[in-house]
């Protein structure tokens, strides 16, 4: 979803900002609109301050070619939800028309009780407070409350929906990102390698881990957990280590 | 000043002999170490050697129903002293720290919502304010609250005789006739030249955000006390920033 095209360094042909791939403080200047010749996107982590984008937040600046999208990329512990990321929440009330989830964020989420695959009013999902729900962000507007979806745009559940059973533990929303990233990271190849388990990754910094074993559920998290600063030399060793253990 | 001629004289600070041995211009080591706290959304230690400050933010958060603003969000510090009751002197530094923060956040990007920040002192050898502010700071950056820049704040001591110092230490705050704490805020790095613009054709990061003075000092003390603290921010903002580049060379997936 989010493949940064690393653009060379100075001001390249189109006008790209020579700070992508540089580490933004908030305030930094990285682009004159003026000097911009198509229609740019401007993602988050970035404001527009009357002719110049300015950087908001501490991370990398992104760029990708395709969209003509600049964003910022930072890791924080609190999520600030964003429209179409997918989200591990957590079941808090019901509400006669939709479930309230809990996901990470300045607000609960709401999840209409008909957005799921299939459907009707006759068979709602039973969802209890507590539940596990895997959903994607419909709306995000940041003077009303996040509104959530549990099936893709065209109405299929695309694996969304309640996670039954395993266990969820919270990290970074930079080692969330990281989870999901294609080619897939180190530490899952590996752990996948020698064992059998299922994850759903929320960008909202939660992680929902499933095994049919206790132990693997541990070393599954552990692993994860750890492998947020290691290179992928690193997190070979590490879940190696953590594999004879077993 | 009369205060010269009683019997009491006041005690005499010289500058050039400062007990640590720096000169009148020079900041004393500076320390920042993020991410400390497990539960806070954001933290940071701020440390000038002896004078520590730890700050703790948390948000944005839901805000209390009476507290909360619709349009913005709503911004709050808690200043615990080392010891003792909070006093006025919290109160104050809570209302200064509150005003000089609400310049750089962004609050309308989050109404309805809180923002806390909480300031430890775990010890104070001079400048506290200054070191308070420059903490909070840094862990606003840390939790990812939305910014439209940094602040750098410094502490500035005018003797009796007149001469003014930068970073004081307790004692030397003690001995000297007046300190004021300045705010001023960060130049950022600009890929525009021309951006960000000089107001009035003085430079951006010239510009008093906060003053606190404490004691009586004459307009020109005053003026040479803003103009060494310009130049002190320099170095301060060159130090955050490469506190900054260091924190974000852990992060997973760095290029």
């Amino acid at each position: 979803m989010e493949d940064g095209e690393v653009a060379p360094a100075g001001v390249g042909p189109s006008g790209v900002s020579p700070f992508v791939s540089k580490v933004l403080a908030p305030g930094d200047v990285v682009l004159d609109l003026n000097s911009a010749n198509k229609v740019l996107r401007v993602g988050s982590g970035l404001r527009q301050d009357g002719d110049s984008i300015l950087a908001t937040k501490v991370g990398r600046l992104r760029f990708q070619k395709q969209s003509n999208k600049y964003w910022v990329e930072g890791s924080q512990k609190r999520y600030i939800p964003n429209v179409e990321d997918t989200v591990v929440g957590i079941m808090v009330d019901r509400r006669s028309e939709m479930f309230i989830l809990d996901i990470g964020g300045p607000a609960f989420g709401s999840l209409p009780i008909l957005a799921f695959e299939g459907a009707t009013r006759r068979n709602i999902p039973n969802l209890q407070v507590g539940a596990a729900v895997y959903a994607r962000v419909v709306n995000a507007h940041r003077d009303s409350d996040p509104e959530l979806s549990c099936t893709d745009a065209s109405g299929k559940s695309a694996g969304f929906g309640p996670l039954k059973g395993g266990y969820i533990f919270e990290c970074s929303t930079g080692l969330a990102r990281g989870l999901l990233n294609k080619p897939t990271p180190p530490v899952l190849e590996v752990l996948g390698k020698s064992l059998s388990f299922e994850i759903a990754v929320g960008l909202n910094g939660r992680v929902w881990v499933n095994a049919p074993k206790v132990t693997t559920t541990i070393t599954v998290s552990n692993a994860i957990q750890n492998s947020e600063f290691l290179s992928p030399a690193q997190q070979h060793i590490m879940v190696k280590k953590l594999l004879e253990e077993l | 000043m009369t205060a010269m001629e009683e019997e009491g004289a006041p005690p005499s600070l010289d500058v050039s002999q400062r007990t640590d041995g720096r000169s009148a211009s020079q900041l004393r080591p500076l320390q920042c170490s993020r991410g400390l706290l497990a539960r806070a959304h954001g933290s940071a230690t701020w440390s000038q050697e002896s004078t520590t400050v730890m700050a703790a933010v948390y948000g944005p958060k839901p805000a209390a129903m009476r507290k909360e603003n619709a349009e913005r969000a709503v911004v709050e510090i808690i200043w615990r002293a080392k010891n003792g009751l909070p006093g006025s002197y919290e109160k104050e530094a809570e209302v200064v720290v509150r005003r000089s923060l609400e310049f750089i956040i962004l609050t309308a990007l989050h109404p309805n919502t809180a923002i806390s920040v909480i300031l430890q002192v775990i010890s104070d050898d001079g400048s506290l304010l200054a070191c308070a502010i420059n903490a909070a700071c840094a862990a606003l950056v840390d939790a990812g609250i939305p910014l439209n820049g940094l602040l750098t704040a410094v502490g500035c001591g005018v003797t009796h005789d007149g001469q003014v110092f930068l970073d004081p230490t307790k004692l030397e705050e003690q001995k000297s006739k007046a300190f004021v704490c300045l705010v001023f805020p960060s130049r950022p790095l600009s890929a525009v030249s021309g951006l960000p613009a000089d107001v009035d054709g003085e430079p951006f990061e010239h510009g008093i955000l906060t003053s606190v003075t404490h004691g009586a000092m004459e307009v020109d003390e005053y003026f040479t006390c803003v103009e060494n603290g310009r130049a002190a921010t320099a170095k301060i903002a060159e130090f955050s920033r490469n506190s900054i580049e260091r924190s974000q060379k852990r992060v997973s997936g760095a290029v």
